[in-house]
């Protein structure tokens, strides 16, 4: 019997690089992934910090002016939103990854790690520590 | 069926992981003392002025400085380099061993840069 | 009776050269289900529709197709929730043989590349015990029934073919936490490598849309934990 295989031509359809864009799950995701690009900018702004620190008092002093930009914080309180929802993604992941204990008590634990180190920052900072 | 070669991934990912906590646990507070509320002049204390800054930082013999310098810097760099590696592959934006060298390469590179000028406040008298 | 709009994409390999889409008017009511809808156009409205099912109640894991662009088992999704015109497409990152139908030997082959069977040197006539403990361990990875639709879901297996994928990595972990399995080392392999569970970047959307809830994003993400512990120990081997 003569078996037809040439009838067979699979339709094969390559992922473009927007894929990403046609779901609401696939654009949080990248969205998660791009929480990095504030980030760099804040580890810069330490970099330059620390630079500053060696150079002497006048330099911290033109660090302090430098952060004090309106488009330096801007970027920062960017930096900021995407730092909790970092937080917020990853909080949640870990317990999936290591399920050490019920999801919901580690995903609060892990808050409430955030929000103490936030505190003690502030009031270190803020000068009441 | 032929075996794999072993993935050196572990490494980037434990890297990833580790400062990905950071990230999620110390940046948030960090940002919004030293991004955000020290610039508006919100935050008016001592502590982030020059001498009493350094001091703090060559606490506990420099431990303080070296334990700042990795959590918020070092480690959240590999964090972001893991990302930004993953995420050309993901643009199919090139993603090869030069790709990886160069983004695993600047972060090894900052937080070296970032590790000297610690060390050099840290032995400053 | 409602009258539902389906458009569905048409491959015919003997004539196109792409697919298209063909619109179709279904009669449908909270009880009609995509599959349904499926074989009605396939009985009275276009007998050349080709499509794959067999059990109708989401355990074959046949029907799996894109229901606006959502991997869904057709049997499992009822037209009553959609508003608007529902476009059916094959489930995506496979290859198209026909309409609906994919080639889905890839993902054969990655589920057999992990040996996905017990693996000991057990040969006696008496059963094997297993505490309900030991079951639990691997009970919730042991649910698959190899419908796909997480590869469909997978972007990395989309962007790269050669990636084992969720469901093969997921059946591993299900067979390496089994009491009753000493295979870890032959599978292990397979996981360390950069398809294996190191392919994952944990988009998470395989977990969002598995029809029998298994968490596969969870499973591939500890056996990255478990590949990092073996890379670990292989560092002091010689």
């Amino acid at each position: 019997m003569n078996i037809p295989d040439s009838a067979r031509k699979p339709y094969q359809n390559e992922l473009s690089r927007w894929w990403w864009l046609k779901q609401r799950y696939y654009r949080l995701y990248m969205l998660r992934e791009a929480t990095v690009l504030p980030l760099l900018f804040f580890i810069g702004c330490l970099l330059y910090g620390l630079y500053c620190l060696t150079q002497g008092a006048a330099h911290w002093q033109s660090f302090q002016l430098f952060m004090q930009q309106g488009w330096v914080i801007a970027l920062n309180l960017l930096a900021f939103a995407a730092s909790l929802f970092h937080a917020k993604t990853f909080f949640a992941l870990f317990p999936r990854v290591m399920p050490l204990a019920p999801a919901a008590l580690m995903i609060s634990g892990q808050w409430l790690a955030t929000l103490l180190v936030a505190t003690g920052v502030l009031l270190l900072f803020g000068g009441w520590l | 069926m032929n075996s794999p070669k072993r993935s050196d991934e572990p490494i980037w990912w434990a890297l990833f992981s580790a400062g990905g906590v950071c990230f999620a646990v110390f940046l948030p507070g960090l940002i919004l003392a030293v991004g955000i509320l020290w610039p508006l002049g919100l935050l008016n204390s001592s502590v982030l002025q020059y001498a009493q800054l350094l001091s703090l930082l060559q606490s506990g013999y420099g431990l303080t400085g070296l334990a700042f310098t990795g959590a918020v810097i070092c480690l959240p760099l590999f964090h972001a380099a893991h990302r930004i590696h993953h995420g050309l592959h993901d643009l199919k934006c090139g993603y090869s061993s030069a790709t990886k060298l160069l983004c695993y390469g600047t972060a090894g590179i900052l937080s070296v840069l970032a590790l000297y000028l610690t060390l050099h406040l840290i032995l400053a008298d | 009776m409602i009258d539902y709009q389906l458009l569905i994409q048409r491959y015919d390999p003997e004539h196109d050269n792409e697919p298209r889409l063909q619109r179709f008017t279904v009669p449908g009511d909270h009880t009609t289900s995509v599959l349904d809808a499926l074989l009605y156009v396939q009985q009275k409205l276009e007998v050349t529709l080709g499509l794959r099912w067999s059990c109708r109640m989401a355990i074959c894991g046949s029907c799996g197709v894109m229901v606006n662009g959502i991997p869904k088992l057709g049997c499992k999704t009822f037209l009553r929730d959609y508003h608007s015109d529902i476009t059916i497409e094959p489930l995506a990152h496979f290859a198209v043989e026909k309409d609906l139908i994919v080639d889905m030997t890839q993902f054969l082959a990655h589920l057999s590349a992990i040996k996905p069977y017990l693996i000991n040197d057990y040969s006696g006539t008496t059963v094997h015990k297993q505490t309900p403990a030991q079951l639990a361990k691997y009970q919730q990875f042991s649910n698959c029934i190899n419908c796909g639709l997480c590869y469909s879901a997978c972007p990395q297996f989309g962007l790269n073919p050669e990636f084992l994928g969720p469901a093969a990595i997921t059946l591993a972990q299900r067979y390496n936490l089994d009491s009753r399995d000493n295979g870890k080392a032959a599978r292990m392999p397979q996981l360390n490598g950069k398809n294996g569970a190191w392919g994952c970047t944990f988009v998470g959307f395989c977990s969002d849309v598995c029809p029998k809830q298994l968490d596969p994003a969870a499973a591939v993400n500890q056996a990255k934990v478990e590949s990092a512990k073996d890379f670990i120990i292989s560092m002091f081997k010689p």
